[in-house]
């Protein structure tokens, strides 16, 4: 037999108490009584029903914006432990709120809260869906119309993906143990780039699996990025804060997921057009340079022929004042034998007797060499003394 | 042009492709090349929507498989 020290037990029965699922989340509604505040801003109080009682305390930092009164009804979240120094079972509260409220939302509230100070609604951690996704994993209930729905719709839109239905309920008892399923089988297969999560509209019980906590804790901890569709556009759950990408109904989720055929097939049209436009604005240029070249060329040749024109006036003025018929105004003759048509340059050339021609500046005659002589002395010499 | 490309690949080369020639300074043959490359990833793109079938799997969940062992379907 063993005997325990107090502190023993005590720690036991914390330890039991504190490892209890139930006992370490749980909401309690009931009566408030002896209400009294401690010097530290701490609240003690008792939650009572007819049969029974519960020391409570709601420390200041967990405090929250609510007046408490005694013989007020209330429904307060917290853990069960031990106060180990006095040995007093207690009710850790951190949430107290009026009985009147709803407790699936104050849950909501709490839970929301909680995993918004624990950054699972960071915008900075939200992950950009894949522009062309190629396996997407859609969780959904089985055979269900948002199912054919959002194969409808990604079929339509772009069918160049294969869908991974990993098919879970996603209302009642084991739905959220279902999902979180669904999320692990889709985390081991190969290649999922997308999830879709999707369920239909319905009253808040019935889309409570996606408020729980750890449907939420599966969306932030899913390897691929996910696009919540839950319910109609004006329910907001945990799972849409969680998710990369809140779609407002899971129609819109699917097509959040893939790109629109139409308009893809708009921009390879547009890429055509940019291509014909780009080469034809290149072929254009090319042209415009050959133009260029071409005028550049022919100014080239048009100098070049201006300047040979020159060159032929100026032979042709050279050849001018060469012409015989320059001479021939200056009173010299030209003549030739009639037979012919020999130049007469040398006087062994005519003999007696011979017909010649000879030509002026005007015009020609005919006549016959009546007698020759060589020798010019005394033409030069007849020359000389006229000249002196 | 290779056949195995995927409309996402082929895409993504169109794109590449439409700046290249639209960047200009090239060749007369190069960009006459560019031209044509594009034209026919434009074609692998449509041929590649055109033909797709979507393609859809069920994964065996847990849920499923307690149903089969109920004697139900789903």
């Amino acid at each position: 037999m063993k005997i325990h020290s107090v502190a023993e037990v005590t720690g036991y029965l914390k330890e039991l108490l504190e490892t209890d699922s139930t006992l370490v989340d749980l909401w309690i509604s009931g009566e408030v009584s002896n209400l009294s505040e401690s010097a530290a801003g701490h609240l003690y109080f008792t939650l009572k029903d007819e049969s029974s009682q519960l020391r409570c305390v709601l420390f200041h930092r967990a405090r929250l914006a609510v007046t408490l009164e005694n013989g007020a009804a209330v429904v307060a979240h917290g853990r069960i432990s031990i106060y180990e120094v006095s040995g007093i079972l207690q009710f850790y509260v951190d949430l107290v709120q009026s009985e009147g409220v709803g407790i699936l939302h104050l849950e909501f509230e709490r839970l929301k809260a909680k995993l918004a100070e624990e950054g699972l609604f960071e915008p900075t951690r939200k992950r950009a869906l894949p522009p062309f996704p190629q396996r997407i994993g859609v969780i959904a209930s089985p055979n269900s119309a948002v199912f054919y729905d959002i194969i409808n719709i990604i079929s339509r839109r772009y069918p160049l993906v294969e869908l991974v239905l990993s098919p879970t309920p996603v209302q009642g008892d084991g739905a959220s143990a279902g999902i979180v399923q669904a999320f692990d089988t889709l985390n081991d297969a190969q290649g999922i780039d997308l999830v879709i999560l999707a369920r239909g509209g319905g009253s808040l019980e019935e889309l409570w699996a996606f408020n729980e906590e750890k449907v939420a804790r599966a969306i932030y901890s899913s390897k691929a990025p996910v696009i919540s569709g839950v319910g109609h556009d004006t329910d907001f759950t945990i799972a849409d804060f969680v998710a990369d990408q809140r779609a407002p109904t899971p129609s819109a989720a699917a097509e959040l997921a893939v790109p629109h055929r139409t308009e893809l097939e708009g921009r390879i049209k547009s890429y055509r057009r940019a291509l014909v436009a780009a080469l034809s604005g290149d072929i254009d240029r090319y042209r415009q340079r050959i133009d260029d070249l071409t005028r550049v060329t022919s100014m080239r040749l048009g100098d070049l022929l201006s300047i040979n024109w020159e060159k032929i006036r100026g032979q042709e003025l050279k050849l001018s004042s060469l012409s015989p018929l320059g001479t021939l105004g200056r009173g010299y003759a030209l003549v030739q034998h009639s037979a012919t048509g020999e130049v007469i340059s040398h006087i062994d050339h005519v003999h007696r007797g011979d017909t010649i021609d000879v030509k002026v500046s005007d015009g020609q005659f005919k006549s016959r060499v009546t007698g020759s002589k060589k020798g010019l002395q005394a033409w030069m010499n007849n020359f000389h003394s006229k000249k002196r | 042009m290779d056949e195995q490309l995927s409309f996402e690949e082929a895409l993504s080369k169109l794109e590449k492709t439409v700046q290249a020639l639209e960047a200009g300074g090239l060749k007369l043959e190069e960009a006459i090349s560019l031209f044509e490359e594009g034209m026919g990833l434009a074609k692998i793109c449509n041929e590649r929507l055109n033909a797709a079938e979507l393609k859809i799997s069920q994964l065996q969940t847990a849920f499923e498989q307690e149903l089969e062992s109920r004697g139900e379907t789903t």
